[in-house]
C-alpha cells in the first residue's frame, strides 16, 4: 500500500511537471504578450520592447522557464507581472474561497446525488423515479450562468432573501457569511447532481436485481437493510469515479458561477491572469488546479479499495 | 402543518435579510465596478475602473474639468511663457501624503520622470514628450521646459497617470498605494473590493463628505443591477446601456448619463486596398446614417458628431451640418472609383467590446445598401491588437476620452501621431498643419477656430467613419446626494453624501 502510495505520489509530480511544460508551451504560442498588456492598446514598439527587457522577456525560452521552474522547486511562485505582488498569497487567498464553495456544493452532489439516485432506482419506473429524472436533467442541461441569474433574480432581486453576490466576511457573522455561499453552491450542485444521481440509480438497478440481493431479501432481511448494507455498499463503486471526474467539472463550473455571483475564487483570477498573459499567475492556478484533480482520483482509487476489497492494491489484499 | 412550515421559513428568511445586510458606519458609499483591477500603480493605469482610484486616493497638479477648461489641484497656480515653452508650478504649502510627509517639488518631479521612462510603461508616456527639463526652484516650485510651445500642458498634468506620488514609495505604490487624495487606501481582496476611508487631512477643508467607501467587483450586469434595487448598492458605475431599460421609472433608482468623447468608429486603412482610395472611404462614411447608429449601438445614450470632438465642447464645429445618409453619392463614388459592380469586404469586429460589435452589425446592413457585401469576422481581443489595429483594412475599434482636444486628436490624425500609423494610416498635409498650429497657441479662441477648421477638412476627406461619441451611465439610489457623472468617466466623490 505505502508503495502504491509512493509510486501515485511520483507520478502526479511528473503529471505537474508536464503540464507546467505545455502551459508554459501554450502562453509562449498565444498572439500577444504580458508587455504589450502592460504597455496598453496606444504603446509603440520601443515601449514594449522597454518593457520586454525589464522583465526578461527576450530570454530563450528555456532560460525563462528555468528561473520559473528553480523558483518554485524551493517554493518561490514569483511575483504577478501585472499586479506586482508575490503570487503564492493571492492564489492561495482564492484557493481556499474556492475551496468552501466546491467543498460544499461537492458534499451536496455526493449526498443528494446519490440519495436521489438511490430513491430513484428503488421505486424505478414510478412517479418519484421520474420526478428524480427530469428534475436532475434540467439542471445539467442548461448553463450555469443561466440557473445563476435566475437564482439572483429571484432570491436577491424579488425576494430580497440574498445577496446578490460577492463574498461574505466572518466579522460580520457566520450567518453573513453563509448567505454569500447559498447562491452559488446552489447553482453549482444543480448543474452537477445528474452525473450522480444517473449513475447512481442505473448502477443501483442493477444491484437490486443481482442473486446475492435476491438471495438477502429471501433470508427475510428487511428491505432497507438490504438497501443500505447489501446493495449500496457495490452500487456505489462507479459513482465514486464519476465523483473524482466531477472534481474536474466543478473546478471548471466554478469559473463561470464566480463571475456571475463576483466572488473572488480561484477560477476568476486565473481568467485574469489568463486575459493579462500572466505566466507566474496562471502556471500557480493550473498546477494547483491540476494537483487537486489528481489527489481526488487518487483518493477515489483508495477508496475504491475500501469499498471493494477484491481490488485492494500492492500487497494489502493478498 | 405545512403553513407553519413555510410560516417559519418565512421567519428564517426575514432574519437572514435583517443578519446578512452588515451594519454600517454612517457615510459609507457602497459603489460597484465590473472589472479586477490591476494595480494601484497611477503610472502603469490602463483601466476606467483603475482610473476611479487615480482619483479618489491621488491628486494631480492640475484638474482638468472635461469640459475643455483647468483647474488647480496641487498646484494653486501656475504661468507659462509668452512662447508657451517654460512653465513654472507653485504648489500648495502643507500639503501632507498619506503617510504623513509634506509634498515637494522633488516627488512631482520623480513622478513625471518614471512616467517619462520607456521601462514604466505609462501610456502617458507619449503626451510627456514635449518635456525637456525639468528644475526644481524650491520647495514648492518647480518648472518645465519644453521642446516645442505647447499650450495644453496644463491640461495633461491633469490626466490620469500623471497623480502625483511620494518619490520615497514608488517600488510598493502598486501594492500600498499612497497619495494625497481625499481617501486613503485601506484594504484590497482581489476580485471582492477595495476599501477606503477619509483622509482627515485633505488639503481641501471640510472635503470630503463620505467616511469611506467600499468599492465593489462585480462582473455581472444582473448581479449589479439586483444589488442596487434592493439597496446592497449605492451607485453603480457605467451601467451596461442594455440594462438601462430595467430602471426606467424606477422610484428608487436615479439614473445619470452624461456625453462624453469615448467613440466608436469603422476604420478604414490608407495603407490597404480598396481603402488606400478616398473616394471609398468617403462612400462608406455616406452609406451610415449616425442617428440609426446610436439608437441600435448605444441603446440611444450617445450623440451623432463629426470626429471625436462630441458637440458638447465647446471645439465642436456647429456650422458644419453633419454628414447625413447619401446612398446615391455613395454608390456614384463607388463606380467613380471603379468598383461599380460591388466591392467584397471583411469587416474585424474585436470580441467582447459589445457597441462596436453592434455598430458593425448594423455597418454591414447600411453597406449592403451601396452594394459593399461586409463579412463580419469577429476576433478575440489580443489578436485583435496585435493583428487587426493598424494591419487589416477595415475593422471596428473605439478610444476612450482623453483630458484635453489635442491628446484626443493629435496622436489619431496628425500623419506623426502615435496612434496614427497602428489605425488607418492618415495623411493630410492640411490637417497636419491646422493641428500643429492648434498645439501651440496660446489663445482659446485661435483654437477653437483651428479645431473647427480641423472637423471641415476631415470631413471632406475621411480616414473612417466615426458615427457617434457615447454617453457615460451612472446609476444610484435616491439617498446619494451631490454626486455627479463626470464626461471624462472619473469619479469624483469629494462633495457626495450617503444617509
Amino acid at each position: 500500500m505505502t508503495l502504491y502510495f509512493l509510486k501515485r505520489l511520483i507520478g502526479i509530480v511528473l503529471i505537474l511537471f508536464v503540464m507546467s511544460l505545455l502551459v508554459f508551451g501554450i502562453t509562449q504560442i498565444m498572439p500577444g504578450n504580458v508587455a504589450t498588456i502592460l504597455a496598453g492598446q496606444f504603446a509603440d514598439a520601443s515601449t514594449v520592447a522597454a518593457i520586454e527587457q525589464r522583465l526578461g522577456l527576450n530570454d530563450p525560452a528555456y532560460l525563462q522557464y528555468w528561473r520559473w521552474f528553480s523558483g518554485v522547486v524551493v517554493g518561490d511562485f514569483g511575483q504577478s507581472l501585472v499586479m506586482e505582488r508575490p503570487v503564492l498569497p493571492l492564489i492561495l487567498e482564492a484557493f481556499a474561497s474556492s475551496a468552501i464553495l466546491a467543498g460544499l456544493a461537492f458534499v451536496l452532489v455526493t449526498v443528494f446525488g446519490i440519495t436521489l439516485g438511490v430513491v430513484a432506482a428503488v421505486r424505478e419506473n414510478r412517479f418519484s423515479d421520474h420526478a428524480v429524472s427530469v428534475f436532475s436533467y434540467i439542471g445539467i442541461s442548461v448553463p450555469e450562468f443561466f440557473w445563476g441569474i435566475v437564482a439572483i433574480l429571484v432570491f436577491a432581486r424579488y425576494l430580497g432573501w440574498l445577496p446578490s453576490g460577492g463574498a461574505g466576511n466572518l466579522n460580520d457573522g457566520v450567518l453573513a457569511w453563509v448567505s454569500h455561499l447559498v447562491l452559488p453552491v446552489i447553482t453549482l450542485t444543480f448543474t452537477l447532481i445528474a452525473h450522480v444521481s444517473r449513475l447512481t440509480r442505473s448502477s443501483m438497478i442493477d444491484t437490486l436485481r443481482s442473486q446475492y440481493v435476491r438471495n438477502a431479501r429471501a433470508k427475510g432481511l428487511p428491505e432497507g437493510h438490504v438497501i443500505r448494507r447489501h446493495a449500496l455498499r457495490n452500487a456505489l463503486l462507479p459513482t465514486i469515479t464519476v465523483l473524482a471526474i466531477d472534481v474536474g467539472w466543478l473546478m471548471g463550473n466554478i469559473v463561470v458561477v464566480e463571475a456571475v455571483f463576483s466572488y473572488p475564487g480561484i477560477g476568476r483570477l486565473l481568467l485574469f491572469a489568463i486575459e493579462r498573459h500572466d505566466l507566474p499567475l496562471i502556471q500557480a492556478g493550473i498546477l494547483l488546479i491540476a494537483a487537486v484533480y489528481c489527489f481526488a482520483n487518487l483518493i477515489a482509487d483508495i477508496l475504491y479499495g475500501y469499498f471493494n476489497p477484491k481490488i485492494r492494491y500492492g500487497h494489502a489484499a493478498s | 402543518m405545512k403553513k407553519t412550515l413555510y410560516g417559519a421559513l418565512g421567519a428564517l428568511a426575514t432574519a437572514m435579510v435583517a443578519l446578512t445586510q452588515p451594519a454600517l458606519a454612517d457615510g459609507t458609499l457602497r459603489l460597484a465596478i465590473p472589472s479586477n483591477i490591476n494595480t494601484f500603480d497611477v503610472a502603469k493605469t490602463k483601466l476606467g475602473e483603475e482610473y476611479i482610484l487615480n482619483f479618489l486616493m491621488f491628486s494631480g497638479l492640475t484638474e482638468v474639468d472635461g469640459k475643455g477648461g483647468v483647474k488647480p489641484d496641487l498646484a494653486e497656480s501656475w504661468t507659462a511663457s509668452d512662447d508657451q515653452k517654460v512653465w513654472t508650478f507653485k504648489l500648495r504649502p502643507g500639503v501632507k501624503f498619506h503617510n504623513g510627509r509634506e509634498l515637494e517639488a522633488e516627488d512631482v518631479k520623480a513622478t513625471i520622470l518614471r512616467v517619462m521612462d520607456k521601462a514604466t510603461g505609462s501610456t502617458a508616456r507619449v503626451n510627456f514628450d514635449v518635456v525637456d527639463t525639468i528644475e526644481i526652484l524650491d520647495k514648492t516650485q518647480i518648472r518645465f521646459t519644453l521642446k516645442i510651445p505647447y499650450a495644453g500642458f496644463a491640461e495633461i498634468l491633469g490626466d490620469r497617470q500623471v497623480r502625483i506620488l511620494p518619490r520615497d514609495k514608488m517600488d510598493t505604490v502598486a501594492t500600498e498605494p499612497v497619495g494625497t487624495g481625499p481617501f486613503m487606501f485601506k484594504a484590497f481582496r482581489p476580485g471582492d473590493r477595495i476599501e477606503l476611508v477619509k483622509n482627515p487631512d485633505y488639503f481641501i477643508k471640510g472635503e470630503p463628505k463620505l467616511d469611506a467607501i467600499t468599492i465593489r467587483i462585480m462582473p455581472e450586469s444582473a448581479a449589479q443591477v439586483s444589488a442596487l434595487s434592493t439597496g446592497e448598492l449605492d451607485l453603480v458605475w457605467s451601467l451596461p446601456l442594455e440594462s438601462l431599460e430595467q430602471f426606467k421609472g424606477s422610484g428608487d433608482v436615479v439614473i445619470d448619463s452624461v456625453p462624453t468623447s469615448t467613440w466608436d468608429g469603422l476604420i478604414m486603412n490608407s495603407a490597404v486596398p480598396p481603402f488606400d482610395d478616398a473616394r471609398v472611404r468617403k462612400a462608406v462614411a455616406l452609406s451610415i446614417d449616425k442617428a440609426a447608429m446610436v439608437d441600435f449601438a448605444l441603446y440611444g445614450e450617445g450623440t451623432p458628431t463629426h470626429t471625436m470632438i462630441p458637440p458638447s465642447h465647446p471645439y465642436y464645429n456647429s456650422e458644419l451640418p453633419l454628414r447625413q445618409q447619401d446612398l446615391a453619392q455613395a454608390k456614384a463614388l463607388l463606380a467613380e472609383a471603379g468598383h461599380a459592380d460591388g466591392l467584397k469586404v471583411t469587416l474585424y469586429l474585436p470580441n467582447g467590446r459589445p457597441t462596436r460589435e453592434r455598430m458593425g452589425v448594423a455597418a454591414r446592413e447600411f453597406l449592403k445598401e451601396v452594394g459593399i457585401d461586409a463579412e463580419l469576422q469577429r476576433v478575440p481581443w489580443d489578436k485583435f491588437v496585435k493583428e487587426i489595429e493598424g494591419k487589416a483594412g477595415f475593422y471596428a475599434d473605439g478610444f476612450y476620452s482623453r483630458p484635453t482636444t489635442d491628446t484626443s486628436v493629435y496622436p489619431f490624425y496628425h500623419s506623426t501621431g502615435s496612434w496614427n500609423t497602428q489605425l488607418w494610416n492618415y495623411k493630410n498635409a492640411e490637417v497636419d498643419k491646422v493641428l500643429d498650429a492648434a498645439r501651440a497657441s496660446a489663445s482659446s479662441d485661435e483654437r477653437a477656430a483651428l479645431y473647427k477648421k480641423f472637423q471641415a477638412l476631415v470631413e471632406a476627406d475621411p480616414a473612417g467613419a466615426i458615427p457617434y461619441v457615447q454617453n457615460h451611465v451612472n446609476a444610484y439610489r435616491k439617498n446619494v446626494k451631490g454626486f455627479h457623472s463626470s464626461p471624462m468617466m472619473w469619479m469624483d466623490l469629494r462633495q457626495t453624501t450617503v444617509n
